[in-house]
Formats: C-alpha cells, structure tokens, sequence
C-alpha cells in the first residue's frame, strides 16, 4: 500500500511519463491539423551537453597565465588552404547565417553591426544578399544553398568567404522552411516566389548530387571567384566521421559543423528532436576524421549548436574546433525572448511566457527580430542592438580568454582536450575525455586494454613457438 | 604578403585546386577578337586567359578551340560580350555569367548555364542533366537533347530544348519558361511553383501539382519570336503546362501560426 500522504487524492496511482500531458496535447493537435508542426527555437529534449565537460586548470603541474595582464591571444584566421585572401576575424566567435526572411532587416543589420564592432563576421543565410547588411559587415559569408533563392554571381563577387549550405544540426536532411505570415512581397520577389505561400526549400542542390560532383562545384565557384576567398561547407552533424571524411576529400578549405542542438527559424518540431548527433561528439569524430584523411592541419572546423557562453566555446576549441558561430543566442542579446514592458506580451500574443518562446516561425516575434510586420520590426533598434551584440560578443571572447589563460594558455586555439574532463560516462564516450576523477575514457580505454592483451598474447604465442603444447 | 605567410601546405586529394597559376597570354590578338587554343590549358588557365581578354583587353569576341570537355570553363563572366567555345565542354560549363553571349559547337555536361542572370547561351548538340539548374534570366537553347531535371529551381529566363528532355523536367521550377521540342520525360514540372513548361511531343507523366493549362496567342508568339531567333524549326503545336497551386501552401495553420493583425 502506498501511503495517502504522498499524493492529494490517495486513489490516484499515477501518471504516465511517456504519456504526459504534454504529448497527449500534441496528438490532439496533430488530429486537427492533419500534419507535422512547426516551431523555431532550439532543442526541447535534454541530451548530453557541454555542462557534463569541466575544464581541469594549472595547479602546480601546469603553469597559469595573469588575467587582465598576460597576454591571451584570439585571433582566427580561416581557410588559409586555397584562399588568397583567408578571413581574419579578431575573435573564435562569428555569427552564424541566418536568412532575411526569418529574420527582420534591423535584425540582419544589428548581428552585422555589432559583429563588425566585434572584429568578426556575419553570414547571408538562405534568401539572397540585402545591401544593408553586406554595407554593415566587415567580414561577410555568402551562402550557396540549395534553394539558390536570390543568389547572384555579383554578390557572390562580394563575399570574404563563401559557405555551402549542405545541411543544420537542428534538421539534417531537409531544406529551409519559411512560412507565408514572413513570405511578404519583398521576400518573396528576393527568393523569385509567389508572395504569401509557406516555402519549403529543396534539401538538394539543384546543381549536384553527391561528392564527386560537389568537388567539381567547388571548383566552378574557386574560378568564378578567382581563388581570392575561403570556401567552407556546412554539414549538420550525423555520421561525422564519413561526411567529414567525404567533404575533406571535396577539397575546401573549411568544414562547418551544426550540432543536433542548433537553432531554426522555422522546421518541423520532430525534425528538431530527432535528427542529428550533440556538437559535443561530433568534433572528435570530425579530428579523427581530419587526421585520418592527413588534412589536420589544412582543413580549418567551425562549430556551432547550442553555444551559450565562453565556456561552450572554450569547450569546443579545447576538443578541436578553430571558431564557433552562434545563432540563436545573438538573437538573444537583441532581446529575443525578453518582456519589454509596456512594449510586448508574450502570453497575451503566443500564448507563453517570455523565456519560453520558440514563435520564430510565426512571424510574430514580439521584440522584431523575427518577422516581417513593419509594426513588429520597429520594437528593435538597431543601434542598441548592435551595441548589445557587440557586448556579448565581446564578454564570450574575455570567457574563453579566461578559461584559456587558468588553463595556462596564451593563445585560445591553444587549448586541447587535456584540458578537459567529464561528469558522466555519457560525455566522456561522446568527448572522448576522462571521466572526472579517473584515467578512464569510455570506449578508448577498453580498446587500448584490448591491444595491450591482443599484444601480449601475440608475445606469448610467437614464444611458445605456435602454442600447441601437450597437456 | 599577410596571407601569403598564413597558408599552409597545398595537399588537394582530387587535384582539383589549382591556386597559384597565371594567365598563359597565348591568344592571337586581331583587333576586336582573339582566339586561343586551350587543348594543353587547365580550367584555371582558360579562365584566367579569357578574363584577361574580355576585363582587361576589353576583346569583346573570344573563340576557345580545343576545350576538351573541361569543367567550369567560361564561368562567372559578368560582362556583355561573345565567346565562342569550339567543342565539348564537361560539367558547370559557361555558369554564374551576367551578359556573355556563349556559344558551344560540341555537347555539355551536367549543369551547364546554372544560374545565368541574363545573356544567351546556345549548345549545338547535347546537354547531360540539370541544364539550367536555378538560371535566373537570359536564353539557354540546346539545339539536341537534355538529361535530367533540366531547369531545376529556375526562376526566370527561358531554356528551349530542340529534342527531348529527360526525367523531372523543371522540379521545382520557380519562375520563367522552358520549350521543349521533342518528348517530357517522368515526373515533368514535379512541385514547380510558377512559370510554364510548353511541350512539343509527348509527355511520359506529370509531377505532383504539374497541370495542364490552356496556350494562348500570347505563348505562340513567344514561341514563334524564340524560334525566329534562334533559327529553329518550331513544331506544328505545343501544349502548355504550370503549376498547380496545391503545394503552396500547408492545409491547415495553428492559431499562432495565422496571420497577425495588429
Ligand atoms: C532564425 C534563424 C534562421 C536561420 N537561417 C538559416 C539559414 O538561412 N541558413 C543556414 O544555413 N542556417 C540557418 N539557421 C541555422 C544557423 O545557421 C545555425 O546552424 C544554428 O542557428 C546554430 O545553432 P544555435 O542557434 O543554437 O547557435 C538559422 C537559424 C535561426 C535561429
Ligand atoms: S522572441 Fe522572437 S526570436 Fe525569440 S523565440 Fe520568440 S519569436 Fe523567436
């Protein structure tokens, strides 16, 4: 019997977990609807995450750097394999491509602003170049994407690096989505649309199918583009080890890495949850990839997914990566999912609370970052946004700094996984780090007791000349 | 200088890269054109040499014999001006070009004129899959037949094709026209959101949300004014097909999802 007072009404047994409410409400919807739903925003399952990884400063085995007075260099240089001119940025971070069209022009030209401030770059995203933001940026990607909505070889022209989108972390294996509340007639005449419909992009390039042919691609664009700018190739993380080792042998110059954890502006809610593998395994798997494809040290990794603070993107170098874009939590710093008073009323207008908004894709952003309704847009000031980008930019890169430099580094790319440790067994497999406390690294360790025995009994057999013995 | 001690060593697997590599200045110069045989030039070369012509001799005539089906060749030509390759080109051939007015005597390959803004390009023989692919303005004509998915994701301009095309014709197509003399095969004008497809002979079957539509005089005189141009016998009819409209948009949308009126 289980005691009446655990519960307020003792003949209640319990609730399912896999039936929550929740998902029961979820089915309710999807029986009216009669399709899959949509959402922005990032992840809502848990998964292995950067919290269970820990750094392990110098103590008295390793020497620390003066904070504030020693020196601890962040400069990135991108791409310096083919380019003539590879992407310097001042900082490890960079803003990630994220489209006009799911995101507002003030959006688009505060990230850029506040990047440029930054000394670090920006990104078209899918729906074509908007001459303000290219204005604003200093350093700029320009995205060939499947979809090709809007791209023009003049602005291609333009670019400081060039990325191909073949896929993101939040949805690997589908296209772009926007829908019609954000496809107005300027958008839509950008990406050569009927205004209005709820657009779907293609999943597939529409000028080459597998990697043979991206090699060639990328050599069409190398001529088109003289050689003068870095060609980077986005991939959202799922079987790292061969993408990773197809796209090297592909010839560019940078891989792009998007963890399942990686944020959308508009994507199917199931796609977000189900496809990919966390940003925290699939860097080893992309080195280990590198290395085994001897391009180590002339192929360059950006990450990205889920990167909230310095020390995710201290993590993130420590395990292998050279620079980490951000997307959704720039958004953040321009005030995305933040009560304005007076201003906005995420209950009364979406139906949660501010800090549970995940709306992107309904065009009704309360604070203007993403949508298209003049009214809403004029909730972001650009200038103040850019200031604020600017400053969070700024405090990741004095975080990594000051993990790098306990860490006993005067360079941030200088951190490694030694410098790591985990919190579950979980995290330690996935980073292939030692669990906390121990020698003991998941699944590397047994392969190594397994060679030693392998060895040994080779040893032992080639002694006993074959080991046929009588008993 | 700065980038020059940044790089680091040059391993490309496919040998595909060819970075550091100068225009040959092989053309024979006679006043207003040049020519120049690329029989022993690699891509790179071949560009370098016609963009050296056509931006900095301002040649508005080049002729490139000997292109050996290469790739890439001719590609991101943003000028107005003739260029005229004397043979086969491989994949990617005569792309991301605003004005050139390209000529191939031989045959392509996959994803010739991908992304043309405007210009003409002509191809006297055949052209393998994804001709055209997300072209946006501009004429492309292919006076024999056509692979596969030709004017996937195209938004404007117009491909016309003097024989048949292949499975997928115009997936995806987005806006402007395709001609198409001969037979459609499976699958023609599959989830295409706009623009028309006029077919001369048969066709295999149509895409999801592909219909039939009702020609006008309008499309005849198009047709006709193309023809004229290019020289090119017209079939006696066409029948014209476009989007169906179903696809546009989701059956259904969540409250939050409807259209906001502030
Ligand atoms: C509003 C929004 C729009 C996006 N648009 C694009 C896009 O146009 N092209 C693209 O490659 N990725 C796009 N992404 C994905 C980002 O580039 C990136 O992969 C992801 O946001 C990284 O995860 P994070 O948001 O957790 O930092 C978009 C993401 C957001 C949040
Ligand atoms: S506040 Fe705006 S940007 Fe943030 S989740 Fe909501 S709709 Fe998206």
């Amino acid at each position: 019997m289980t005691s009446p007072n655990a519960s307020p009404n003792p003949h209640v047994l319990g609730q399912s977990s896999i039936f929550n409410p929740q998902v029961i409400n979820d089915i309710h919807t999807k029986a009216e609807l009669g399709r899959y739903r949509m959402r922005g925003f990032s992840m809502f399952k848990p998964i292995p995450h950067w919290d269970q990884l820990m750094f392990m400063p110098g103590t008295l085995t390793r020497f620390v750097i003066e904070g504030y007075r020693e020196k601890c260099d962040t400069k990135t240089v991108l791409g310096a394999r083919f380019a003539q001119k590879p992407l310097e940025l001042d900082i490890p971070v960079y803003i990630t491509g994220m489209s006009f069209g799911a995101l507002s022009l003030e959006a688009k030209m505060a990230l850029a602003k506040g990047a440029s401030m930054a000394g670090t770059a920006t990104c078209s995203g899918e729906g074509g170049m908007i001459p303000p933001e290219r204005d604003l940026s200093t350093k700029w990607y320009y995205q060939v994407i499947q979809s090709r909505y809007g791209f023009n070889p003049h602005h291609l022209m333009l670019a400081d690096a060039i990325e191909f989108f073949i896929g993101q972390g939040c949805k690997v294996g589908l296209g772009g989505h926007l829908m019609g509340q954000k496809v107005t007639e300027q958008v839509a005449e950008m990406r050569s649309l009927p205004a209005g419909i709820d657009q779907r992009s293609p999943a597939r390039h529409p000028d080459w199918l597998g990697p043979d042919d991206l090699s060639l691609k990328i050599q069409e664009v190398r001529e088109a583009t003289d050689y003068q700018v870095p060609i980077q190739l986005k991939l959202g993380a799922a079987r790292v080890y061969d993408d990773v080792r197809m796209a090297a042998k592909c010839g560019p110059d940078i891989i792009y890495l998007d963890g399942a954890e990686g944020g959308t502006g508009a994507g199917p809610h199931l796609a977000t949850e189900e496809t990919g593998i966390p940003l925290m395994a699939a860097i080893p798997e992309a080195r280990r990839a590198l290395e085994d494809v001897g391009l180590a040290d002339e192929i360059d990794l950006v990450v990205a997914g889920g990167i909230r603070n310095g020390g995710d993107i201290a993590k993130c170098i420590a395990l292998g990566a050279k620079a980490v874009a951000i997307g959704h939590s720039s958004l953040m710093a321009l005030n995305c999912n933040k009560e304005l008073p007076g201003i906005t009323d995420y209950e009364g207008t979406l139906g949660v609370k501010a800090g549970s908004c995940y709306h992107c894709h309904t065009g009704r952003c309360p604070v203007g970052i993403t949508t298209q309704d003049p009214e809403l847009r004029k909730r972001l000031d650009v200038e103040q946004g850019a200031e604020r980008v600017y400053n969070f930019l700024h405090t990741l890169t004095l975080e990594v700094q000051m993990l790098a430099r306990a860490c006993g580094k005067t360079d941030v790319h200088s951190l490694e996984p030694e410098d790591l440790c985990a919190l579950t067994t979980e995290a330690a497999a996935m980073a292939r780090v030692p669990l906390a406390g121990t020698n003991y690294v998941p699944g590397v360790t047994e392969e190594r007791t397994l060679h030693e025995i392998k060895t040994l009994l080779e040893k032992h057999v080639a002694n006993d000349g074959g080991g046929s013995r009588d008993v | 200088m700065v980038a020059m001690s940044t790089r680091r060593s040059r391993n490309d697997i496919r040998g595909l890269a060819e970075p550091d590599v100068e225009a040959p200045k092989t053309a024979r110069i006679e006043g207003d054109t040049a020519v120049f045989d690329a029989a022993d030039l690699s891509p790179r070369q071949i560009n370098l040499e016609l963009r050296r012509l056509v931006y900095g001799e301002q040649i508005p005539e080049v002729t490139i014999e000997n292109p050996g089906a290469k790739h890439s060749v001719a590609v991101g030509i943003l000028t107005r001006c003739r260029i005229t390759i004397d043979g086969s080109v491989g994949y990617f051939g005569a792309t991301l070009g605003d004005g050139p007015e390209i000529h191939i005597t031989g045959r392509v390959g996959w994803s010739v004129a991908e992304n043309m803004m405007s210009g003409v390009t002509v191809i006297d023989k055949n052209a393998g899959s994804l001709t055209g692919a997300a072209m946006r303005g501009g004429d492309l004509v292919i006076r024999g037949h056509v692979g596969a998915r030709t004017g996937i994701d195209q938004k404007g301009g117009t491909i016309i094709v003097g024989g048949n095309a292949g499975a997928l014709t115009g997936f995806m197509m987005q806006r402007g026209r395709q001609i198409i003399c001969g037979d459609a095969g499976p699958g023609m004008g599959d989830s295409m959101y706009d623009g028309a497809i006029y077919v001369g002979g048969a066709v295999a079957s149509l895409g999801v949300d592909c219909v039939e539509a009702e020609m006008t005089p309008e499309d005849d005189e198009l047709i006709d004014r193309k023809f004229r141009i290019y020289g090119m016998d017209r079939p006696a009819s066409f029948r014209k097909f476009v989007c169906g409209k179903k696809l546009w948009n989701y059956d259904n949308l969540e409250p939050s999802e409807r259209k906001l009126v502030l």
